[in-house]
Parts: structure tokens; C-alpha cells; sequence
């Protein structure tokens, strides 16, 4: 199996000239990279558009991109550089000073610089997303819930899994996708009773 | 929704899918919005085991991205023009060098012909003439590098065309067929049957030095 090669041939595609293609890509990798950049800064909207920042800079230099690293080693080293230089500009420009504000206080960060588009109703649901997929996973057979675990937590190959969990590698592919289906019917009620709600809000 | 191909979904974002696989399903992928939704939740669920704490979610953050690159040309409008002119300098490097050197090869032979019409030892002298060392020329005189070689006295008329030969001999890898058959011609038509007789051993050697 070659490593990478998903994001390769959504890459190419992309490189042919299908922005669907990075859409693909923007959604696998989102999570990951704001959590990246949120190393440099604390803020969560701030850290979204970073991470904005980083994928549009990705998808500019993606002609450039030959494959010979990861896809997401790539957008990594992007997203590093885009998150100093943001803090190093940030640092440059006037400070706003908040005598009250404790500086120890980490909810000033989470909470206190939200943007217009961070609004409670999308708090919430995040909350709710995490509640219902953690339901989900608690839900799931044993066999399941190893499996997925294994793949998502400790980022083991399927041959890998195989090995732990003592069955064969197409075992293994079926066990996470049923979890992973099984997730979905739960997670899919919120995302069809609540984001259009929350985005329509923000 | 198919079973078979939400299963593939699934080995593809775990990059687990055959590679030819995973460019058909790239394919249908980047267009089937249901499939993206789908691709997306899996990604959520990824980073709620991984408990990424501070991450939204539920943020519109692939949105934003999207709604940015649909002011942007799609790269293939970029990347193939930039592919064309590179192919197109790729394509014109051999000729430009084959150009160059046929260049180089004419001027040198009408510049030998300008110089030395085809008599013996007039071409001797000017073909060796701007070699690095003419000592093997000066027979021993003691004398320095000159561009002016001596006339030389009847009995060793010769062996500057022996040299001559050797010289296009040694050189032979550096010098282009058309020159090399210029001088060997010149030479052939030069040389008398005793040349072969008095040819110094070392020639080649003291003038590839």
C-alpha cells in the first residue's frame, strides 16, 4: 500500500485544476491544523484563520508541490511559518492593554476575543458534536471500538491493527468503517438538526 | 448510499485504498457533496478521539477556504502554461546547443580554409600553431611557446604532419567530424609514404600535454 497516496491523487486533481479536490482536502486536514496552530496562538478564531491563511498559501504553491514529502508534511511546514510570521506581525502592532483582564486567565483567550462568528450556539454545538461522538464510540462493540481507536488515537496502520488485534488486514478496513458508519448515523441527526441552525446564527 | 463505496470512503481517508482506487474515488470525491459531507464527519470524529480540545468543531472553516479559491483561476490555468513554455525549452535546448556547436564547427573551417589553402606546410603550422606547447616543432632548439613556428628544414618537414595526425587522433573525441575529415584529408593528401617511417613515438602525448 502506498503511503500518502489518497491525498496524492486529490492533490493531482487539484493540480489539474479541481478546487472540489481541495475542498476534500481542507476538510480532512481542518481539525489538525488549527490544533497545529493553536501551539503559537491561543485564540481558536485565531487560529482558524491561520489556518485559513496556511491552506490558501498551499493552494497557491500546490503547482510547486512534486510529492516527494506528504501531503500533509507539506502543509504542515506551511502552517508553522504562516503561525510565526502571524505572531511575529501581532507582536508588531499596538497592544491593547486590559488592566482588569488576569493574565493567567485562559478563558480570556477561549472566550473574551471571540469573533462575531464564534457565537454560544456554535459552542454549544461543538460540545454537543463531542458529547454524541463519544456516546457514539462508548456504544460501539468492543471490536469496534478497538479498532477505530487504534486507527484514530495511535494512528497505527491497518496492518498494524491486524497485528495487535490478531485478524486479517480486510478485517480490520470493515471493523473501522462500520464504526465509523455507526458514528455517523448519530453525528449526521446533529449536523442536520443543529449546524444549518448554527450557521445560519453566525 | 453504497456499502462498498463508503467502505473505500473510509480505507481512502485512512490512506488505505489502492492507489489506482483512490484516484477514481478522488475523482467522485471532489464532486459528490454528500461524499465530501460524509469525508468531513469522519474527519470530526478524528479529532474528537484525539480529544482536540479548542478546535470548533462544527467552524466553517473548509467554507471560508472555498469561498476565497472561488475568486482564484483554477491552477491548471496556471501550471499549463508555465508546463508548455518549459516543455518548449526543453524541446529548444538540443537544437539551441546542435545550433551553437554547427556555429563554431563552420566558422573554425572557414577560418582554417581562410588561413591555409591546402598545401602542406602552411596548414601544419597554422593548425599547430594554437596549440598549448610547439615545442615538439621547435626540434630541440631550447626555444619558448610561440605562436610563429620555424620554418622547418626539408628533412623534418614531415613530422609536423605526423603530429598533425596524432594530435587529430588524440583529440579526436573533442573535435567535430567535419573538422577531424578536414584535417585528416588535408593530411592524407600531404603526407608521402616514408612519413609513417619517422613518426615519434611520444607526439600525441606531448601535445595532448
Amino acid at each position: 500500500m502506498s503511503a500518502d497516496a489518497s491525498d496524492l491523487s486529490l492533490v493531482r486533481r487539484v493540480q489539474r485544476g479541481d478546487k472540489g479536490a481541495f475542498d476534500a482536502l481542507v476538510l480532512k486536514y481542518q481539525h489538525k491544523l488549527v490544533k497545529l496552530v493553536m501551539r503559537y496562538v491561543r485564540n481558536p478564531a485565531e487560529a482558524e484563520d491561520i489556518a485559513q491563511e496556511a491552506f490558501i498559501k498551499a493552494y497557491r504553491a500546490l503547482p510547486q508541490f512534486r510529492g516527494d514529502s506528504a501531503f500533509y508534511t507539506w502543509l504542515y511546514r506551511i502552517a508553522i511559518n504562516t503561525a510565526k510570521n502571524a505572531v511575529v506581525s501581532r507582536d508588531r502592532s499596538p497592544v491593547e492593554y486590559d488592566l482588569d483582564r488576569n493574565n493567567n486567565d485562559e478563558s480570556y483567550d477561549m472566550q473574551g476575543r471571540m469573533k462575531d462568528s464564534e457565537t454560544p450556539e456554535g459552542l454549544v454545538l461543538t460540545d454537543e458534536i463531542r458529547s454524541t461522538v463519544n456516546a457514539a464510540i462508548d456504544a460501539l462493540p468492543e471490536d469496534l471500538r478497538t479498532a477505530i481507536v487504534l486507527r484514530e488515537l495511535e494512528g497505527l496502520s491497518y496492518e498494524e491493527i491486524a497485528a495487535a488485534m490478531d485478524c486479517p488486514v480486510g478485517t480490520v478496513r470493515s471493523r473501522i468503517f462500520r464504526a465509523r458508519e455507526a458514528i455517523d448515523r448519530r453525528l449526521r441527526e446533529v449536523f442536520e438538526g443543529g449546524l444549518g441552525r448554527a450557521e445560519e446564527l453566525g | 448510499m453504497n456499502e462498498e463505496l463508503d467502505s473505500q470512503l473510509s480505507a481512502m481517508f485512512d490512506d488505505e485504498l489502492l492507489p489506482a482506487e483512490c484516484e477514481l474515488l478522488a475523482r467522485r470525491l471532489s464532486r459528490d457533496e454528500h461524499l465530501k459531507a460524509r469525508w468531513g464527519r469522519y474527519a470530526i470524529m478524528g479529532a474528537v478521539i484525539r480529544a482536540e480540545r479548542g478546535v470548533r468543531l462544527n467552524a466553517p472553516l473548509a467554507g471560508r477556504v472555498n469561498a476565497v479559491l472561488l475568486a482564484e483561476p483554477a491552477l491548471a490555468a496556471d501550471a499549463a502554461p508555465r508546463h508548455r513554455n518549459q516543455a518548449r525549452l526543453r524541446w529548444w535546448q538540443p537544437l539551441a546547443g546542435a545550433a551553437v556547436a554547427a556555429g563554431v564547427a563552420t566558422v573554425s573551417i572557414m577560418w582554417l580554409r581562410a588561413q591555409a589553402p591546402l598545401s602542406a606546410t602552411p596548414l601544419v603550422t597554422q593548425v599547430t600553431a594554437p596549440g598549448r606547447v610547439t615545442a615538439p616543432t621547435a626540434s630541440g632548439s631550447g626555444q619558448g611557446d610561440s605562436y610563429v613556428v620555424p620554418r622547418p628544414k626539408p628533412a623534418a618537414a614531415l613530422v609536423p604532419s605526423t603530429e598533425l595526425a596524432n594530435y587529430v587522433v588524440a583529440h579526436s573525441m573533442f573535435s567535430s567530424p567535419v573538422a577531424r575529415r578536414n584535417l585528416l584529408s588535408a593530411f592524407m593528401t600531404s603526407e608521402s609514404p616514408a612519413a609513417g617511417a619517422q613518426e615519434p613515438k611520444n607526439d600525441a602525448k606531448a601535445i595532448a600535454q
